[in-house]
């Protein structure tokens, strides 16, 4: 039993696992505030991603700035797709509004088409490029620091969900929108920020992953095993989109090496038909009571 | 000019088609069905075909989906499992066209069937995500069973052959597809004129109302998932024999998708919905090339195709559901009611 | 939106589609036809923009020269993705519109599932951009050829260049989870057996895949001598070089046609230098020998040109001779007629693009050349003669 392989397997899977629970975290505050399901989220990643390429790559900008551009890009996206698209659906059926989202999907994958052709191409390099050892094992670099950077901006967003009273805000709305709005708080707005702030978590998230393999425009797919780790983890649980990330990163870096590499794509969907059958509404979610 | 319409038996109140205008237009659908293909080329005969095949399965997921209100996002996959079904039956065992297709449905709907087992614990889109594991999960086993599949090279299909004659073209086979689409559609329009269809459209509006009125839940929704599977492996069997290859990337989660987009793009819970938005979407990327061919740019203009079809794509469906979200079927609707009341307005 | 907006728009569309219906016949002048199922979009859209561009200069060049026997040819194209079932819809939609006499197929996948119908219909000689090892028989796929050696010849090439400079050296095989990928795969582990040499390694990735750094965890482990990649063009290839460098890999990397690539692989840096692999073609900006073909391709686009776009061009140049060389004997444009003019090229000469003249085999063009990326120069340097593969 090669344990140091293991081991090493194990970490590259933890640091996969890491962008998966940031990328959970920004689907999981779209639903929790909104109950939307948001499927374009792996396209949010990709445009986050080649804001950045533009902006380091075209306008040649310093990284940081570039990605502080990047960021503050994906920000403004949620918001413009929150006004545009998902507020004159309020009410409507979620059915409608997860459609919505499919085809915010294609046209985000249309302009990049469109604009900088389907060829992958590669980011800029910003992340440091000396190998990384924990004790004996190996960790790629670029896994290294964006599971750092990825853990950072968790406990912020917990951070800040805790503390700060938009957080909060953000909290009341989506345990009861009546009573939120009864309270004072303005749910609109509270809609709009949460947008924003998932637009920029994915967009961070989308730099990262791009550094790590390149762009595309299949970025997207990367969208699909997200919504594996927060249907595991429970649609509106932020500690499950973690759990989720980490528990699923780790099982697929585990079956690619062990099983073989066309397993990689089967496993996030085969934990996701055990988690449907054991426990429907995921590790941490809360089951939804029907009223008649 | 047309007001109210008083029916006196329930059988008038059940027809189809109520009213005398409305079976003569028939009458000339039909004619132009039969006469098309004289007066078509090879080109408009294959999109004929393609949009056939198209109806039949969005017809199947409009009853999943439209009718059931079961969003399944696994469509793909049971076109998928007929597909390969039919592919396999007809070149290694020979069998007769017809009975290809039924036996691909056949398979289809178990796989149906097990796909909606879960119906019962999970509802909406957890229910949706399950069919895209599922989806998934099948395309797995297309690719990597490869003894019976032929793993990701696919499998050729020979010709269909009906009564000796072989449907080698898109003109022989238009004589077959359009019958069969007919058959199902009517097959379709009828199963709401019954119990079963009402059913459904009681568990699209009230699944626990439903229940408490009597209405078995799982036995309906497993009856609902394995029709519009039928349909799908039947619609599956049919595009086996129009492209004469299946691969298992055929059958990914955009041709899903596209399919439900079609279903809302058409108008949810109606067959009119389902054959209008499958004619549409299949015909837009076509619209597409000759509008972008009118536009004056410079170069290749294929290498903007591809996006400019995958933007019309999506704002399709965000323009539809945001302004129209009955679908076509409703616009349709509109402009029959308005040479119906005209001169009033309506 | 109100009524009669909807009504005007229902007239509109009714016109259109009238003037759709008479505009889309077919025609028929005397003309050569050129299909292609070209990957413009997709994951091979790197290759399919330049053997787009390949193909469509040398039907240009043909033209103003007065065309082939005085007939015009005419390129039809659909993009297809890279997807099988789209390559097969562009090539029915063509068929049915066009009087197609020879066909570019996009992949291995696409070159296996039409040809039942080629064999059927008899009416076009195709090629593409596979090179797979059972697509160079000409018992099972008698109306198509290949425009290089195929991947196994190529593999067995890059394993005998091995063999020769470290005798029992390790390999390792790293291919992508396809079509494309497996080709050459297993008939190449006998001919590590049969050459002394070892396999230590077999990676597969999923094709598509953005992290491989478990698959390069498991490739250091078995630490091989020389790494063929194979089944990709760009990626994941410099994923892997720079991490198997970072852990301290000493391995020699290879890489079969399509990941020959000079731009793309100066594009990896310093840790692909050296990288080796097989060109059945000269570089175009190889300018050492005389090679008028290469020379009328740097007058029309300056620059260097990609691998390829070499391949679409001497793709449309064989097809094109086929279709002369039926014509010149009188003959009627058939798959048959065509392929037996395939079958007759012997010593032809490619204006340099290829460095001999060809003479081709089954359904193949054998020859190729070893070649060595030199970073500093930022050349790809020939490490071996025009080998002709057997």
């Amino acid at each position: 039993m090669d344990w140091l392989l293991l081991l090493e397997v194990s970490l590259a899977g933890l640091g996969t696992g890491g962008l998966y629970a940031l990328t959970a975290l920004a689907f999981v505050m779209i639903y929790k505030a909104t109950k939307v399901v948001n499927l374009a989220i792996g396209e949010m990643l990709m445009m986050g991603a080649y804001f950045f390429f533009a902006f380091s790559a075209a306008l040649q900008l310093p990284w940081w700035l570039a990605m502080a551009g990047a960021v503050m890009g994906g920000g403004l996206l949620g918001a413009v797709i929150e006004r545009l698209t998902i507020r004159p659906l309020l009410g409507k059926s979620t059915l409608s509004v997860f459609m919505v989202t499919v085809g915010l999907a294609s046209v985000f994958v249309g302009v990049v088409e469109l604009v900088w052709t389907a060829d992958p191409r590669a980011l800029p390099e910003f992340i440091p490029r000396a190998a990384v050892f924990i004790g004996p094992a190996f960790v790629a670099p670029k896994i290294f620091y964006s599971f750092l950077v990825a853990a950072a901006l968790i406990a912020a967003t917990l951070f800040v969900l805790r503390f700060w009273r938009g957080g909060v805000a953000l909290r009341a709305t989506a345990s009861d929108q009546v009573a939120a709005y009864a309270m004072g708080i303005n749910v609109p707005r509270v809609f709009s920020v949460a947008w924003i702030i998932a637009g920029m978590i994915a967009a961070l998230a989308g730099i990262l992953v791009g550094a790590i393999g390149g762009i595309s425009s299949a970025m997207g797919q990367f969208g699909l095993s997200v919504l594996v780790v927060v249907i595991f983890g429970g649609l509106d649980s932020v500690p499950g989109a973690l759990v989720g990330g980490i528990v699923v990163g780790l099982m697929e870096a585990l079956a690619g090496t062990y099983l073989g590499g066309e397993y990689k794509r089967l496993t996030p969907f085969s934990l996701l038909a055990l988690i449907l059958i054991v426990r429907p509404y995921g590790l941490f979610g809360t089951a939804e009571i029907e009223r008649l | 000019m047309r007001i109210g319409a008083a029916k006196a038996t329930y059988a008038a109140d059940e027809a189809l088609f109520d009213s005398a205008t409305q079976r003569c237009w028939l009458g000339v659908l039909f004619t132009a069905l039969v006469c098309f293909p004289f007066l078509a080329n090879a080109y408009w005969l294959y999109l004929a075909g393609l949009v056939a095949i198209n109806v039949v399965s969005v017809t199947g997921l409009n009853i999943l989906t439209g009718y059931t209100g079961l969003v399944s996002l696994g469509h793909a996959a049971f076109l998928g499992l007929g597909a390969y079904t039919v592919a396999i039956l007809e070149a290694r065992a020979g069998t007769n066209f017809l009975l290809n297709l039924v036996v691909g449905g056949g398979v289809a709907t178990i796989g149906g069937l097990i796909v909606g087992m879960p119906s019962l614990r999970v509802k909406g889109l957890y229910l949706a995500i399950s069919t895209i594991a599922a989806l998934f999960i099948l395309q797995f086993v297309f690719y990597n069973w490869v003894a019976v599949t032929g793993g990701s090279a696919g499998l050729s299909v020979p010709p269909a052959r009906l009564f000796g004659l072989v449907l080698d073209d898109s003109f022989k086979f238009y004589w077959v597809i359009v019958p069969l689409t007919v058959l199902l559609l009517f097959g379709a329009a009828n199963l709401f004129r019954t119990r079963i269809g009402r059913a459904f459209i009681a568990i699209r509006d009230r699944d626990i109302s439903a229940e408490v009125l009597g209405i078995p839940l799982l036995r309906y929704k497993l009856m609902s998932f394995g029709l519009s599977s039928f349909y799908a492996g039947v619609a599956g069997g049919l595009w086996a024999y129009f492209f004469r290859s299946v691969t298992p990337e055929s059958f990914p989660l955009l041709l899903s998708i596209f399919y439900l987009a079609a279903v809302i793009v058409g108008g949810m819970g109606t067959i009119l919905g389902g054959i209008l938005g499958a004619a549409f979407m299949t015909l837009v990327p076509e619209l597409l090339k000759l509008i972008v061919g009118w536009l004056p740019i410079q170069g290749d203009t294929l290498v903007i195709i591809s996006p400019l079809r995958t933007i019309a794509f999506g704002a399709l469906i965000i323009g539809f559901l945001i302004f129209e979200p009955n679908g076509l079927a409703e616009i349709w609707c509109r402009v029959r009611r308005f040479f119906h009341l005209w001169p009033f307005k309506t | 939106m109100s009524n009669s907006f909807i009504i005007r728009v229902l007239q509109l569309l009714g016109l259109a589609a009238g003037i759709l219906s008479t505009a889309a016949t077919v025609r028929a002048e005397e003309e050569i036809v050129i299909g292609g199922s070209i990957p413009i979009t997709g994951v091979f859209s790197f290759a399919g923009v330049n053997i787009h561009a390949g193909i469509g200069d040398y039907v240009k060049l043909v033209n103003d020269q007065g065309g082939v026997m005085g007939r015009k040819v005419r390129y039809v194209y659909e993009d297809t993705g890279y997807k099988a079932d789209a390559s097969v819809a562009a090539f029915k939609k063509l068929t049915s519109q066009n009087p197609v006499h020879l066909y570019y197929g996009d992949s291995t996948a696409f070159s296996k599932i039409i040809n039942p119908e080629l064999n059927r219909t008899e009416s076009i000689l195709m090629t593409g951009a596979s090179f797979a090892t059972e697509i160079n028989d000409p018992r099972k796929y008698p109306y198509q050829f290949m425009v290089g050696p195929d991947y196994q010849a190529m593999f067995a090439l890059l394993l005998k260049y091995i063999a020769r400079e470290k005798p029992n050296a390790t390999v390792a095989f790293v291919y992508s989870d396809s079509e494309f990928g497996r080709d050459p795969i297993e008939e190449n582990k006998k001919t590590v057996a049969n050459l002394g040499l070892k396999l230590v390694a077999e990676v597969i990735t999923p094709p598509g895949s953005v992290d491989v750094s478990t698959e390069v965890l498991k490739l250091r482990r078995a630490d091989p001598d020389y790494t063929i990649f194979h089944g990709y063009v760009l990626a994941p290839i410099p994923e892997f070089i720079s991490l198997a460098r970072k852990m301290g890999m000493q391995s020699q990397f290879m890489g079969t046609f399509w990941s020959m690539d000079k731009n793309n692989i100066m594009k990896m840096g310093e840790d692909a230098d050296g990288f080796l692999g097989i060109m059945p073609y000269r570089y175009s900006d190889d300018a050492s020998a005389d090679a008028p073909m290469l020379e009328k391709i740097r007058q029309i686009r300056p620059g260097y040109q990609s691998t390829t776009y070499l391949q679409g061009f001497v793709a449309a140049m064989l097809l094109l001779e086929c279709a002369k060389r039926t014509l010149e004997a009188d003959q009627e444009l058939n798959a048959k007629n065509l392929k037996a003019a395939f079958n007759s090229i012997k010593n032809f000469d490619t204006g340099g693009i290829i460095g001999v003249p060809v003479t081709v085999k089954s359904n193949s063009i054998p020859v190729g050349r070893i070649y060595k990326a030199d970073l500093k120069n930022g050349k790809m340097v020939p490490v071996s003669d025009w080998l002709t593969t057997e």
